[in-house]
């Protein structure tokens, strides 16, 4: 009968994220991407620690490691002294440090629902599984992983796509941006769609970004500051128009967005259905961003112009990140599912429970 | 029951199980253009062939004979459009309308029953080439048809901002004004091939089915000029593809019964 300790891995995860820890400090304990490979090499060169990897964005650093120490509470401190050295913390901020210290099972789950995006700042976001990929792939390629986080990070891949293709976690739009993304590629094949931003405020701009990284076409700014507007269609690779010019561009983009501060209505029905008439009854998308509102809703009555204010997208937004709080159970059933067929769930007796025999 | 009826009950059941299939995915939220879809199309597909198969054996031709053979044979023909058009203009959702409509046609044909029949004197190649394709436009017809449907259902929503469910599963409404115009422009090209073969035939034609089929054709050349021209708005356009396809649905009861 082998000692308990001698040829096992337990497994550990030590961590911080958006919950627990400001921007701020978070900021500081960030590991730059060119320096990941060595941090892997240097957790793995810990003593009783076998195998590595160091999962590192915005909203959270995570240590994975396979260890043969006697128990899960030696790894944790041995990866805390770790950070607190890599990062040179003061004894005071070293002190205050807040990490969340996960075993075997826990750390079998906790991996799984950040695959799936249930840990993440916006719920079912697709982003961070790209991100746990990449993290792993450093640390397969630096070679400090083997069967231990072989094996379960595979299987968080696994259970990452179950959950995504088993449940509408990832569907509906949670911010106005991706509402305006949403209704954008629903009237037209983003590809070929031309937007124009009516005013430059941030609101704006952050729904023009959206869709350019989804694959717009182009960008028109025009703004009462001329200055503004090309300072604004430079960084969005664009074009800037002086602000009595935008009407006469109407007729030639698909997507508007507006948000001057105008007291009264900038976009009228009149003006809309001339255009209409030019586009051919090509479909036009309105997203009307300013308070006081710059479009007359009336527009949205004429055929092919679909209409959107900033309470419309705002309802939209509030329904798909209720839609995703639904989904929730779903999806945390079927990683209880996933931790039980992959054997993290036996009983206490059992020989594995997440340990795995090397 | 013939071994030919035993396929068609087999394919409507497959089909019927499709839109059962896809309306509980819809309800519980996590539709997706599931490969189970595809498959029971496919399934639907192949036992549609093999009734239309064994049904020309037992009838010696072409089995278009009866209203029963000829609504099995539009069906069958929407399918392969459906394989045909579906992935080219990517209607992931295009399944969830044509397996309801195909099992409404095909139910209707099974509980009108096959008559018997006979070719009269030696079958005709022409003839036969003539029906098959006019029923293949008519078939377009019909996709352009559910093709319209989507698109009134994906522009209601966006004008009331409904957003949800089969929203995120529809085209984009102008990929769906395309497509529309591509069928009734496929449709309108066999059925004027369909009415330049008949122009060839030594066989007589019967006079109203033929003239019945040139005024669907003056139906469909109406709305394509309309298209074209932009004299009318998608939305306009949509409910002329939905409402039109009612005149090649009437003609074939005229055609069957001439």
């Amino acid at each position: 009968m082998p000692e308990p300790t001698a040829n096992r891995r337990g497994l550990v995860c030590v961590g911080l994220n958006y919950k627990t820890t400001p921007v701020e400090v978070r900021e500081r304990l960030a590991f730059p991407e060119a320096h990941v490979p060595q941090a892997v090499q240097q957790v793995r060169g810990l003593p009783g620690f076998e195998e590595s990897v160091v999962l590192s964005t915005c909203n959270r650093v995570e240590l994975y490691a396979a260890h043969s120490l006697p128990s899960g509470d030696h790894g944790h401190a041995a990866l805390r002294d770790y950070l607190v050295t890599h990062f040179k913390l003061q004894p005071e901020h070293a002190e205050a440090l807040v990490l969340y210290n996960l075993d075997s099972t826990e750390a079998a789950r906790h991996l799984f629902r950040v695959v799936s995006g249930l840990d993440s700042m916006v719920l079912g976001e697709t982003e961070i599984f790209g991100q746990v990929k990449a993290a792993y792939k450093v640390a397969l390629d630096t070679g400090t992983t083997s069967r231990a986080l072989n094996k379960l990070f595979q299987q968080a891949f696994t259970v990452g796509k179950k959950v995504r293709n088993e449940t509408t976690i990832q569907r509906g739009s949670t911010s106005v941006g991706s509402v305006a993304v949403d209704l954008a590629e629903k009237v037209h094949d983003l590809k070929e769609c031309r937007v124009m931003l009516v005013g430059a405020g941030e609101m704006s701009r952050t729904c023009a970004q959206s869709l350019l990284s989804r694959g717009a076409k182009s960008v028109i700014v025009s703004n009462r500051s001329y200055d503004k507007a090309v300072e604004l269609a430079a960084e969005m690779k664009g074009t800037a128009l002086k602000f009595d010019e935008w009407e006469s561009v109407l007729h030639e983009v698909d997507v508007i967005i507006s948000s001057t501060s105008a007291p009264h209505f900038v976009i009228k029905p009149e003006q809309i259905e001339q255009v209409m008439r030019k586009r051919r009854w090509n479909p036009l998308l309105l997203i009307d961003i300013a308070v006081p509102r710059d479009v007359d809703p009336v527009v949205n009555e004429i055929e092919g112009v679909y209409l959107y204010d900033i309470d419309a997208l705002q309802a939209i937004a509030d329904d798909g990140r209720r839609e995703r709080e639904r989904q929730l159970v779903a999806c945390e059933r079927i990683i209880e599912e996933q931790l039980e067929k992959y054997g993290f769930l036996q009983s206490p007796g059992s020989t594995q429970h997440g340990f795995v025999t090397s | 029951m013939t071994l030919s009826q035993q396929f068609l009950a087999a394919a409507t059941l497959t089909f019927v199980s499709a839109v059962v299939q896809a309306l509980l995915a819809l309800k519980s939220g996590a539709w997706k253009q599931g490969r189970m879809q595809l498959v029971l199309m496919a399934l639907g597909f192949a036992l549609q062939t093999g009734f239309i198969y064994l049904r020309g054996q037992e009838v010696g031709q072409c089995p278009m004979k009866s209203l029963s053979d000829i609504l099995v044979f539009i069906a069958w023909s929407i399918v392969l459009l459906y394989f045909l058009v579906g992935s080219g203009y990517r209607l992931s959702l295009l399944g969830l309308f044509t397996s309801p409509l195909v099992s409404i046609m095909q139910i209707m044909a099974l509980v009108g029953g096959f008559a018997p029949y006979k070719p009269k004197g030696q079958v005709n190649a022409l003839i036969e080439l003539h029906a098959a394709v006019a029923l293949i436009a008519y078939a377009a017809f019909a996709l352009a048809c559910i093709t319209g449907v989507m698109y009134l259902v994906q522009e209601r929503m966006l004008k009331r901002h409904k957003i949800g469910g089969l929203f995120y599963q529809l085209p984009p409404i102008q990929g769906l004004a395309g497509a529309i115009q591509r069928l009734v422009r496929l449709g309108l090209l066999l059925l004027s091939i369909s009415l330049g073969i008949s122009f060839a035939l030594h066989t007589p034609v019967s006079n109203p089915k033929l003239i019945f089929s040139w005024v669907v054709w003056a139906l469909y050349a109406l709305i394509t000029v309309l298209m074209w021209k932009h004299v009318t708005s998608p939305r306009r356009t949509a409910w002329l593809a939905v409402i039109g396809f009612i005149l090649p649905f009437i003609s074939l009861w005229i055609v069957t019964h001439a």
